[in-house]
């Protein structure tokens, strides 16, 4: 009841904000979901399989890409071709790249990942004619759905965010059924799970499959928001970005990819504004933020929101 | 059910196991004992597909599996007990057992939580050794002991045709020994047992017969009787475990 209350509020949200927030709330939230979207399937990696990639933004980039070269090559705003085609294209992306790096474990899976990341981000960089190279791709329409029209800034936002809410549903239920214990047990004792019978190299490679599935959708949708899509969307910065998201908000957790894509959204977009001029580094401060968690709290944010909960039932 | 031939495994230049050869048939209860670094452990890794062979050959109930992999034997009803624990630490002892049950189904059902026949499955295999009452703690909070009889829990889970036991009772205190000795002693008569066991009161209450290993090599073979009243077997294990002591 309350998860349905709090998902239609934020489905609704330019609509119940418009007569105290500016549209400019609407634009950092519909990032900062796209963001989470982002953050929650690399979470099914670095969280549940333990399988911490630093190449993510690949099938982000991959989806965005995907998305806007379909709605311009094939002159359609409809939203079951290019959304499909970018969720199409990441999964097979996502299926080469992982055989490649499924068998390997902590840092060469890191180092694998980043190296094949950057190798998909140098051929968007190069590959002028399709991806538009370092212009990036500009001018992508709004998806349609059928007759329904997501033009206008608050139906993109809406449209974000049920995607984002059917998102965190499907992870959620995931997670409980036998594949999501499946998954934990091969993060924690791979050797053991294939003793009792498990084939643990394609339970990785589904995962890593469906996560760079997922990364594509936000992709896409980010590509829908800005209507362009730049090779630094596949880069190594938004590897990093929705990797420091997750393990600012708690890997995992359901919540913590959530919470990690709000505390960053509100690093990014907010703080800045609040500052002098000449200390407006998000990047930086999201690092200093960063290293405090790993020295501090190792559990994001979800940790210190729990180890709090503990001590206040104590009392 | 188990047929090894000439079994080899080489480390470097040192031959852990050095041309192996032993059968058991359906339900034999095997005990395979030898002083330290004989290649037991070394025997029941390669068995359970760990560690590949660098030659002979294994075959399981009439197939070669002498080239599949550990989650293939697993599949095909071969479960191992580990020397040291190995279990999902974080999960509770159901959730670790049910992970078990779970691989008979295949991993990839992904909506809703486990069956209830599954749950139930896990809760009448930790009350059959001994941890009833203790199925929804992780398995930090267990003592070794109740780690070892989940380990046991665990991998009759998979309904194995044959079970590797290494060192099952490994520092667990006399009554816990007694009480995994009498929980192996009572499972089913059909059931193919590979047992490791450094107490010779453990090998001799569980095992049909007794495979001795010596730097790789069978030395002897037979019933407990006739292995305890072997003067090889004397010279390298018991009787220097007699001196020891």
């Amino acid at each position: 009841m309350l998860v349905a209350a709090a998902a239609a509020a934020l489905i609704t949200f330019p609509y119940w904000s418009a007569p105290w927030a500016s549209r400019f709330a609407t634009t950092v939230v519909r990032d900062a979901l796209i963001l989470a979207i982002f953050a929650l399937s690399l979470d099914l990696l670095v969280g549940r399989a333990g399988m911490p990639s630093l190449g993510h933004a690949a099938f982000f980039g991959a989806g965005a890409y995907a998305a806007g070269i379909a709605s311009q090559r094939l002159a359609t705003d409809q939203l079951p071709v290019t959304l499909g085609a970018a969720a199409l294209v990441a999964a097979l992306l996502a299926l080469v790249i992982g055989v490649l790096v499924v068998r390997s474990e902590g840092i060469f899976f890191l180092m694998l990942t980043l190296a094949l990341a950057q190798i998909v981000f140098a051929i968007a960089f190069q590959w002028t004619a399709v991806t538009g190279g370092s212009n990036g791709l500009a001018g992508i329409g709004r998806p349609m759905l059928g007759g329904l029209d997501f033009s206008a800034p608050d139906s993109i936002y809406v449209l974000v965010a049920i995607t984002f809410v059917l998102v965190a549903l499907a992870i959620w239920g995931l997670t409980q059924a036998p594949y999501g214990r499946a998954l934990i047990g091969v993060r924690e004792n791979e050797r053991r799970m294939r003793a009792l019978g498990y084939d643990t190299a394609r339970l990785r490679l589904s995962a890593f499959v469906l996560a760079g599935t997922i990364a594509g959708i936000a992709g896409a949708l980010s590509a829908y928001s800005t209507r362009f899509v730049s090779a630094q969307d596949a880069g190594l910065g938004s590897s990093v970005r929705a990797f420091v998201t997750v393990l600012v908000g708690g890997a995992g957790t359901l919540g913590g990819p959530m919470v990690g894509s709000a505390l960053v959204s509100l690093i990014e977009r907010i703080v800045p504004s609040l500052l002098p001029t000449e200390l407006r580094i998000s990047n930086a401060i999201l690092g200093l933020v960063f290293i405090g968690f790993v020295l501090f709290a190792r559990q994001g944010m979800v940790g210190l929101g729990r180890f709090a909960w503990l001590r206040l039932r104590r009392r | 059910m188990i047929e090894v031939r000439d079994l080899r495994r080489a480390f470097g230049g040192v031959l852990a196991l050095d041309g192996v050869t032993l059968t058991l048939r359906e339900g034999e209860r095997r005990a395979v004992i030898g002083p330290n670094g004989a290649g037991k452990t070394t025997l029941i890794n390669v068995l359970a597909g760990e560690i590949p062979s660098t030659g002979g050959a294994v075959r399981l109930g009439g197939h070669d599996i002498t080239r599949l992999r550990s989650w293939q034997r697993a599949r095909l009803g071969l479960a191992r007990v580990y020397q040291r624990t190995e279990l999902f630490s974080p999960l509770s002892s159901r959730e670790n057992v049910a992970l078990a049950i779970a691989s008979r189904r295949g991993p990839y059902r992904v909506f809703g939580a486990p069956a209830r026949s599954e749950q139930a499955e896990a809760d009448t295999l930790l009350e059959r050794v001994g941890l009833a009452g203790r199925e929804g703690m992780t398995v930090h909070a267990l003592s070794h002991g109740e780690r070892r009889q989940l380990e046991l829990a665990v991998a009759l889970a998979q309904r194995p045709r044959v079970l590797l036991l290494d060192e099952p009772t490994a520092g667990m205190s006399p009554l816990e020994t007694a009480r995994i000795t009498e929980l192996v002693a009572s499972l089913e008569r059909s059931l193919t047992i590979l047992i490791v066991e450094h107490d010779m009161d453990v090998v001799f209450r569980l095992a049909d017969r007794v495979t001795v290993l010596h730097e790789g090599r069978v030395i002897a073979d037979g019933t407990a009787e006739e292995v305890r009243g072997d003067v090889r077997v004397h010279d390298v294990y018991l009787g220097k475990a007699v001196t020891v002591a």
